[in-house]
């Protein structure tokens, strides 16, 4: 099919909006997790500026994070998934163009009233009502759009990275909603529903399914199509793609519990957390291998494939970060780890790791197609993998050992049965973990602006007329 | 991956969507294993702890195991660690617990802890202070260095007190007994100052009231000695008019200064108490 035709096909317009504010918003979200982490290890950094300090800048650089750079990367990977794998165009072009300029005025809307305050106090939850309302509503036509274009396919079965996006789509519509239900009482003050530890568990039921739909169902969408598209192999196995897509679907509700224990929650749900969490090891490799058996036979592309090897390694990252999360929701490990930077270090390596490696994957491959040209530079690709590989290995290891000796610190005592450390020395011994952990994220940074530039100068390129028809655009 | 075939060989399920195709493999054997142990393990998890709720309760589960016996069960375990020492601190007085080696010992390291976690956040690491509170390791004390002192000053609390004097003073009056302030550490006497100081002038100052008639403070109030050169707030001309202008935890003085102690007799027990008196004391300065 040629490039015109394609065009005429498929809607790319959105989804190369979406793409370019995915690798915007990462450069933007990863520079504030630098800062944030900068305040940590050098509290100076704050300037006693209130609109800049740790507190405002932190749910700031979750909010970029996970909804500007995820929420985009997800739209545009599910738009141009969908419309491809259904050979069809999107239901409506309008609603499409809907659900990007209302999530972009979403993100704006916290940029603006995070830093002056404004919050709800629940972690990945922090937006006032009105933006609440806003994001279920651009949530709700995304969801509309991409069912009625899969209702108009061209080919009999739904392709499995299309059953993750809908159960992504489903469950964060139903746990944003039910989590968001508040009492407004001015403009951008309002009160939860739930109260106590409903309120907490509701909370964290949101929050441990913001992991698991939001970063984690949408990113395996991501991952079974351009792992095979990339590879240029089949999936490894139909059967398991069905098991463990079931499984982890009903699997991951049950987990928020496990954020919980040793709290109010009642012992029986935190059982009830950590048992099922313990359960999804095995669901959640199922993922990895199948996505890393489909490149049997042809591991040796790793060598030369820069983005199959972002899209393998992230797969790589999702298997370990999927053991580390079950091991730490044992109430056993949990004593030692909860509150400590080791969560911290857990929820970087699902974050970096998994999901910025596979939408690295995704990005490069869709712009070199969106944009019907050659990346501009592969050897660019390949610094930014090292360099993202690198930061993340040093970000993880540093929170891992300042985690570890946190929790050992709290707990250590003196054989008269006295407190060894002040909470104050323990928080001293962590000035060098914060600053490697500081480092580790710059490196990341700068392999998120490797990444613009890439792809700022392979959309330039494009319109030269030099370039044309370089790369096959189907 | 301990599959040996070759996952090529197998058929595809027939279906492709934008070129991609899926095999039809089975999962792999040690996958499907992986997931019947998995939920096996679940349940039993499940069987061993309390898991299913009931109407007012939920079932106890083998192990009759709650976070609540945990917490109960560890704190005893310190406990039965202490109580050697504890149960003699107990019926001790600060003044003996001092007298004797192995119990001193023992409440050095016990309270170095008790006092990070408490007292440092404002008095510093070591009681060396901080903006605005008061040095706990050297000789100077508000209301007294006594060991039995500092357990009143920990288990009540302290709330210094001196009147705004902005508006009981002429602006030449307030010049005069900062100026008297000032050079009482500096060995020289101004003489318009310490008439106003001892209200002997038309403005309404009482300063040797509360702090006595050679300026060097009275314990029993907690009014500070102003003769030896170590201030409560600030030694600075400035420092020390705004101190006299608007006072100490006046409530009428929007600007005045804050000189709260909270009482910790709630907080921490008799034994913590008595601990922490003898890790001040032992700082350096008691008395």
């Amino acid at each position: 099919m040629s490039e015109a035709l394609v065009e005429e096909k498929y809607n790319y317009g959105v989804v190369r909006w979406f793409t370019v504010a995915a690798v915007i918003y990462l450069v933007v979200g990863t520079l504030l997790g630098v800062i944030i982490a900068g305040q940590l290890a050098w509290p100076t950094l704050n300037f006693d500026i209130p609109y800049i300090t740790f507190g405002r800048l932190r749910p700031l650089h979750t909010n970029a994070v996970i909804f500007a750079f995820g929420g985009c990367t997800l739209f545009a990977s599910a738009y141009y998934i969908v419309q491809r794998t259904c050979s069809v165009r999107l239901w409506s072009d309008k609603l499409a163009w809907f659900t990007f300029w209302g999530w972009n005025l979403v993100i704006i809307s916290a940029v603006i009233t995070l830093p002056l305050g404004y919050t709800q106090g629940k972690e990945y939850a922090e937006l006032e009502w009105p933006i609440d309302i806003m994001i279920a509503v651009v949530w709700v036509a995304f969801t509309l759009n991409f069912i009625m274009t899969i209702v108009r396919r061209k080919c009999s079965h739904i392709y499995v990275a299309n059953w993750f996006f809908l159960a992504m789509m489903i469950m964060v519509t139903y746990v944003h909603v039910v989590n968001s239900l508040v009492i407004p009482v001015e403009l951008f003050k309002s009160y939860s529903i739930f109260s106590g530890v409903h309120d907490a568990m509701i909370q964290w039921w949101w929050g441990h399914n913001a992991v698991g739909f939001f970063l984690t169902a949408g990113f395996l969408g991501i991952m079974y199509y351009f792992v095979p598209k990339q590879a240029n192999r089949p999936i490894y196995s139909y059967r398991l793609s069905v098991l463990h897509f079931w499984a982890l679907t009903f699997g991951y509700v049950w987990l928020g519990a496990h954020h919980l224990h040793y709290t109010a929650l009642p012992d029986w749900t935190g059982t009830l957390g950590a048992a099922i969490s313990i359960a999804m090891i095995i669901p959640s490799w199922g993922g990895a291998i199948n996505g890393m058996m489909t490149l049997s036979g042809a591991w040796d592309r790793l060598r030369t494939d820069y983005v199959l090897r972002f899209l393998i390694m992230s797969l790589a990252f999702y298997a370990m970060s999927t053991f580390e999360g079950p091991v730490m929701s044992a109430r056993v490990v949990n004593a030692l780890s909860h509150y400590t930077d080791w969560g911290i270090g857990h929820v970087h390596s699902g974050a970096l790791g998994w999901v910025v490696m596979v939408s690295a994957g995704a990005i490069y491959h869709m712009v070199e197609k969106l944009w019907g040209r050659e990346i501009y530079s592969k050897s660019l690709i390949n610094l930014h993998f090292w360099v993202h590989t690198i930061g993340i290995v040093i970000y993880i290891c540093a929170m891992w050992v300042s985690g570890i000796m946190q929790g050992l610190m709290w707990r250590a005592y003196d054989e008269y049965g006295n407190l060894v450390y002040s909470f104050a020395e323990s928080v001293g011994a962590m000035h060098p973990y914060y600053a490697m952990r500081a480092f580790g994220g710059l490196l990341v940074v700068i392999g998120a602006v490797i990444m613009l530039y890439n792809v700022i100068m392979t959309i330039v390129k494009s319109k030269e007329p030099a370039a044309e028809t370089t790369a096959a655009a189907v | 991956m301990s599959d040996k075939h070759d996952p090529y060989k197998v058929k595809d399920t027939g279906h492709e969507w934008d070129g991609i195709k899926e095999l039809d493999n089975p999962p792999p054997r040690w996958w499907m294993i992986g997931m019947h142990i998995s939920w096996i393990t679940a349940v039993i998890y499940c069987i061993l702890f309390p898991s299913i709720p009931l109407v007012n309760r939920s079932t106890e589960g083998l192990l009759a195991w709650t976070q609540v016996k945990k917490l109960e069960k560890e704190f005893a375990e310190v406990e039965a660690m202490r109580a050697p020492y504890d149960e003699k601190l107990l019926a001790m007085s600060p003044e003996d617990i001092m007298k004797n080696a192995e119990l001193s010992n023992f409440v050095q390291g016990s309270a170095r802890v008790l006092f990070g976690d408490n007292c440092a956040p404002c008095h510093g690491a070591g009681g060396a202070g901080g903006p605005d509170f008061p040095v706990l390791a050297d000789d100077e004390w508000l209301y007294g260095g006594a060991v039995e002192t500092i357990v009143e000053t920990i288990a009540d609390g302290r709330e210094g007190m001196m009147p705004a004097h902005g508006t009981l003073l002429t602006k030449e009056e307030l010049d005069d007994v900062v100026n008297y302030v000032v050079g009482l550490s500096q060995g020289k006497l101004h003489e318009k100052g310490r008439v106003v100081f001892m209200g002997e002038s038309p403005g309404e100052a009482v300063c040797f009231g509360c702090h006595g008639e050679d300026a060097k403070g009275m314990p029993d109030m907690g009014a500070p000695n102003l003769a030896d050169g170590i201030w409560r707030f600030s030694g600075t001309e400035e420092g020390i008019r705004h101190t006299i202008t608007h006072g100490v935890n006046d409530g009428e003085d929007d600007m005045t200064r804050k000189a709260i102690m909270p009482a910790f007799a709630e907080k921490l027990s008799e034994t913590q108490i008595k601990k922490l008196a003898v890790l001040v004391h032992q700082f350096g300065g008691g008395q």
